[in-house]
Parts: C-alpha cells; sequence; structure tokens
C-alpha cells in the first residue's frame, strides 16, 4: 500500500462526466485524482453524442428542420423541471460541449451547433449534436448525390442492403440516395475477426490504406461518400478514417456501433490518454464506505485526500446507483430520489424498485430517470433539500432527473455537468 | 351397478394401496426423483454454489467490453467470434442451449483479463469454473445428467 495521495479534487468516476470534471479541474490548475474500477457506461457509446432531442419535432418533417442542439437543450430544459438541464441552466452548455471537443480532439469532431444525422448499424438516422470524427462525413445532410454503404464480404456484423435501405427512407427528407456495395477485405484482415480485432489490425500501417484501395475499386460511379462498417480504427491517433478515405478517393465515415462498440472504446481510449497528459492523477480501483470529502478515503491500493469530491460514478451499468431491493446510492450513502409525473422525492425511491416501472414502454419510467437531486452548484441535496456537503459534487448519470440511455441527453448532461462540477471543484477549494 | 364398485376401487387405490406403495417401495431421493423428472428438459439441480454463480452471472447485460480484454488464441475462428460471452448471454436463457458455448469455455485459457473490463462486476472467472464444474466443458459436450 503506498503513502497518503493529497489532491485538490477527488474524482470519483471515469466514464465522460468523471474525465470532463477532472479536465475542467485540471485546466483551473488544481491537482486531481480520478478514482475509476473499469470502464463504465461511456465505453458503450455508438459514437454519436446525444445531447438534446427535438421534442417539438414531427416524423417525416425535412431533417434539416430539426432544431440544433443548443436550442432544443433550452426548450428541453424549459419542458422538464426536474432535467439537469433545467437545474443548471443551459446557458454554458456551448462552452462545456466546446470544451469537451477541444479535450477530446482525437475522437471527437470540432462543436459547431449543427445537428448531424449519423446512420445506425440498422439503417435509421441519429441526429447528434455531437459525433466522432469518424461519422462526420457520414452526415446525411453533408452527402448530396450518390452514397455508398459498403459491407465487408464475409463479415457478419455489418448488412450493407439493410443499412441501405433503411437510409432510402430518409431521400424524401433531404437524405442521399443511399446504395449498398460489397468490398472484399484485404489480406489480413480476416472477416471473422471480431470488430474491436478489425479496427486494431486496420491501426497498422498499410492496412487502411488497402481497405481504401479495395474501397476504390468497388464504388459505384458517382459515389459522393461512402459509408462503412464501426470498425474504422481503434486507437484515436491512428487516423485509420482519413487514410481510408485518401485512397478511395471519397469522404468516407462509419456507422453508429451496437456494442461491444469499437467507437465506444475509442472515446474510452481518448478520455484515458486525455486525463494522463493532463496530468490527472488515476487511480485504479472503487471507493471503499467513503465518510465524508476531507478525509482521507481508500480507493483500490491507495489512500487519498482531498477537500473537494465529484462523485461521477453512473448509474446503474456503473454502479452509481444501485438496486438493492430499494434504489440506494452505496459510495456515501446519500438520498435517491425518483419522480413519477408530477411527484417527486425520497419516498419514491424507497418503494421496490420493480414498482417504479410503467408497462407502456413508451412512458417516462421513474426507475431510468432515478439518481440524485442536486442543487444549482451541483452538491446534492438530502432528504430535507439541503446540500450534504459543501465540499461534495454530484455530475453525469448519478444525477436524477433524465432518462440518461434512452432520453438523448446521456452524454450531453455527462459533459455540462461535469464541466460545472469540475469548475465549481476548482473554486471551492 | 358398477358405479358403486368403480368408487369402491377408487377408494382402496387412495387410501390403501397407494399410501401403502408410498411406505414401502424405495423411490430414490429427492434428488433422483428431480433428476428423473425434469433432467430431460434440460433443467439440471442447482446447488448452492452453482446457485450463487448463476446470481452473479445475471448482472451480465451483454455489453461485450469483456470481448476485448479475451484472447479465446486456441478456439476456432467461428467460436473466437461469437466469443465467450456468448456463454453468458446462453445461459441467461437455457441451460439446454448452453452447450453451445461448451467448445468457447473449453478454450478459455483463464487468463481473467477480461475480469478488470466487466462495468458491472460479474466474477467472470468465478461463472466459469461454476459452469466448467456443472456439466459443460471439457469432454462433457454440455449434455446435462
Amino acid at each position: 500500500m503506498s503513502g497518503l495521495l493529497e489532491a485538490d479534487v477527488l474524482v470519483a468516476g471515469g466514464g465522460m462526466a468523471g474525465a470532463i470534471a477532472a479536465l475542467a479541474a485540471r485546466r483551473a490548475g488544481r491537482a486531481v485524482a480520478l478514482v475509476r474500477r473499469s470502464p463504465g457506461a461511456t465505453a458503450l457509446s455508438s459514437g454519436a453524442v446525444s445531447v438534446a432531442p427535438d421534442l417539438g419535432a414531427l416524423a417525416g418533417e425535412p431533417l434539416a428542420s430539426r432544431r440544433p442542439p443548443l436550442e432544443a437543450a433550452a426548450r428541453l430544459a424549459a419542458a422538464r423541471p426536474d432535467h439537469p438541464y433545467a437545474v443548471v441552466g443551459t446557458a454554458r452548455l456551448g462552452e462545456a460541449l466546446a470544451f469537451a471537443c477541444e479535450e477530446l480532439a482525437a475522437a471527437l469532431a470540432p462543436f459547431d451547433d449543427r445537428r448531424r444525422f449519423l446512420a445506425t448499424l440498422y439503417g435509421s438516422a441519429v441526429g447528434a449534436g455531437l459525433c466522432q470524427r469518424a461519422n462526420v462525413a457520414g452526415d446525411l445532410l453533408s452527402v448530396r448525390g450518390l452514397l455508398a454503404v459498403a459491407g465487408f464480404a464475409g463479415h457478419a456484423g455489418f448488412d450493407a442492403r439493410l443499412v441501405a435501405g433503411g437510409l432510402g427512407r430518409y431521400v424524401a427528407r433531404g437524405g442521399p440516395e443511399p446504395r449498398a456495395v460489397e468490398v472484399a477485405l484485404p489480406a489480413g484482415l480476416g472477416a471473422l475477426a471480431r470488430p474491436h480485432e478489425l479496427a486494431g489490425a486496420l491501426d497498422a500501417p498499410g492496412a487502411a490504406e488497402a481497405l481504401g484501395d479495395a474501397l476504390r475499386a468497388a464504388l459505384p460511379a458517382g459515389a459522393r461518400a461512402a459509408l462503412l462498417p464501426p470498425v474504422l480504427g481503434l486507437d484515436p491517433g491512428a487516423r485509420a478514417v482519413e487514410r481510408v478515405a485518401a485512397r478511395a478517393g471519397v469522404p468516407v465515415a462509419e456507422t453508429l456501433s451496437d456494442v461491444p462498440s469499437v467507437p465506444g472504446l475509442r472515446l474510452w481510449r481518448a478520455l484515458e490518454a486525455r486525463l494522463a497528459a493532463a496530468g490527472v492523477r488515476v487511480v485504479q480501483g472503487e471507493l471503499a464506505a467513503a465518510p465524508a470529502p476531507g478525509e482521507p478515503v481508500r480507493a483500490g491500493d491507495a489512500m487519498i485526500q482531498a477537500p473537494v469530491w465529484i462523485l461521477a460514478t453512473g448509474r446503474f451499468v456503473g454502479g452509481g446507483i444501485a438496486r438493492r431491493g430499494v434504489l440506494a446510492e452505496p459510495a456515501l450513502r446519500l438520498a435517491v430520489q425518483a419522480a413519477e409525473g408530477r411527484e417527486a422525492g425520497v419516498h419514491l425511491a424507497v418503494r421496490p424498485a420493480a414498482s417504479l416501472t410503467s408497462r407502456d414502454r413508451r412512458r417516462p419510467q421513474p426507475l431510468l430517470s432515478a439518481g440524485l437531486r442536486v442543487d444549482h452548484a451541483l452538491r446534492p441535496l438530502d432528504e430535507r433539500g439541503r446540500p450534504v456537503h459543501p465540499g461534495l459534487h454530484a455530475a453525469g448519470a448519478v444525477l436524477g432527473g433524465h432518462e440518461q440511455a434512452t432520453d438523448g441527453t446521456g452524454l450531453g448532461v455527462a459533459i455540462l455537468t461535469g464541466y460545472l462540477a469540475g469548475l465549481a471543484a476548482a473554486e471551492g477549494r | 351397478m358398477a358405479r358403486p364398485g368403480a368408487l369402491a376401487y377408487l377408494a382402496w387405490r387412495a387410501l390403501v394401496a397407494h399410501p401403502l406403495k408410498r411406505l414401502f417401495k424405495w423411490r430414490g431421493t429427492g434428488l433422483d426423483r428431480f433428476r428423473a423428472a425434469y433432467v430431460a428438459e434440460g433443467l439440471a439441480p442447482a446447488e448452492p454454489a452453482r446457485r450463487a454463480a448463476a446470481e452473479a452471472a445475471s448482472a451480465c447485460i451483454s455489453c461485450g467490453l469483456c470481448e476485448t480484454g479475451c484472447d479465446l488464441a486456441t478456439a476456432t475462428p467461428v467460436v473466437r467470434a461469437l466469443g465467450l460471452h456468448a456463454a453468458f448471454r446462453l445461459y441467461s436463457r437455457t441451460t439446454m442451449d448452453l452447450a453451445l458455448a461448451g467448445d468457447a469455455l473449453e478454450r478459455c485459457a483463464g487468463c481473467a483479463g477480461c475480469e478488470a473490463l466487466c462495468p458491472t462486476r460479474v466474477p467472470i472467472a468465478r461463472v466459469l469454473a461454476a459452469l466448467r464444474g456443472g456439466g459443460v466443458g471439457p469432454g462433457r459436450g454440455g449434455r446435462p445428467g
């Protein structure tokens, strides 16, 4: 066991919210320690960074008529007072998103407050506020003319005809004309390789170039861009997408992914690399029965002492909220709140978790939006609505009030609340 | 009249013959009787250790992150492509389907590279040991009984 590690800010959780909080506090000049157990839900990301859906949009409207992310987030905050966007306000959302894109520039495309329509593996389009560099050229609104959807011969994880067929539905709404083609994988890239293996192999010198040549040979005449399976490189620094595109002669993008997700792993790698480069002390482990900010706490093999803590432990996948009959916050035993319609409070969270679901799956599910309630400075509140501790902040999916996996605001909330919690923690020190 | 005769016969069976048979004819232990009735349907009896492993495995969300730390180097290409966590997905369905993952389980080198990657803290090595001990894996072909 090592000695006592002293820091200005302790961040618990290494997903998007925790990493952005650590980087924001680090940029403000604080010494930051980050404790994380394993890759969290951020490593399951599809590649799209959902900021805010356009709640007023109608099915069938032209894609270009959807509201841009910042305006959609402001409207969502006005409509849903419990949502983290409403609690902390969306005034600094643009600043937070730009910060995240700058810090994670290896993986994420720059933020320009435009909604990009990205194809999924199943041929539907997702309107994302941010996306990875590997997705940019596949924005359905940016391709004018023919979009080649290229599958790999023998690769079972991607059905080009399914994707092209699905994207055909968007032609009338301003999307490009899709056409499925098949590309023979160059020697050395096995079609039966698992997605992350294929992606890793493409990072190697020469492999992406060989795929680009094969793609060029398979492209139909007049193709303006090519959409490939989500396996275009695992290492954000290897720039596999750009290398494939340079040889293919057209802009190249990948679709969004299902799990196990190469884009998610790429995003996770970019987070890890940035944390190391920024000088954040990353500790592998788990906060064990944490007392309160300011007191030494054990994490893995280390003892850490910091006057300000940021809890970014995630929701159910990350383990920030546990379901043990009833809902609980395991690290600090904070009060978990759930909301059902207009009724909200800790009394709902002490009910059996199974009673917090609704049979109609299109209705809001109280269980899925349960989490911590915080004030405008992201300090968790106790049962009576008072901050638990002046030096304790929370960010990301551990916050209640949003269905982070399904309501289209998950990573946007992680970035905004992570950024604000990091700044607040840096000031509070 | 056949009816009183039939009723008397049924009463004799229910009240005298059957209880006497239950008393004096040995039909095996409860476990034997469970096996006789259910094993053909793929329901193997669960010992406490195995049941604990099943509960631990139920935290699996099939995200596949463990696959990225799993080599499965000696498996055939098709088994590798399916991956070891296919065993978990099959496990969550029925023990009958689990036999399909026998080959993958057999090829697991026990490197434990997967466990640190699991976001929901499934004790993967312990679950695999229970699966192998419970009728799936080397030489057993996964068939119960």
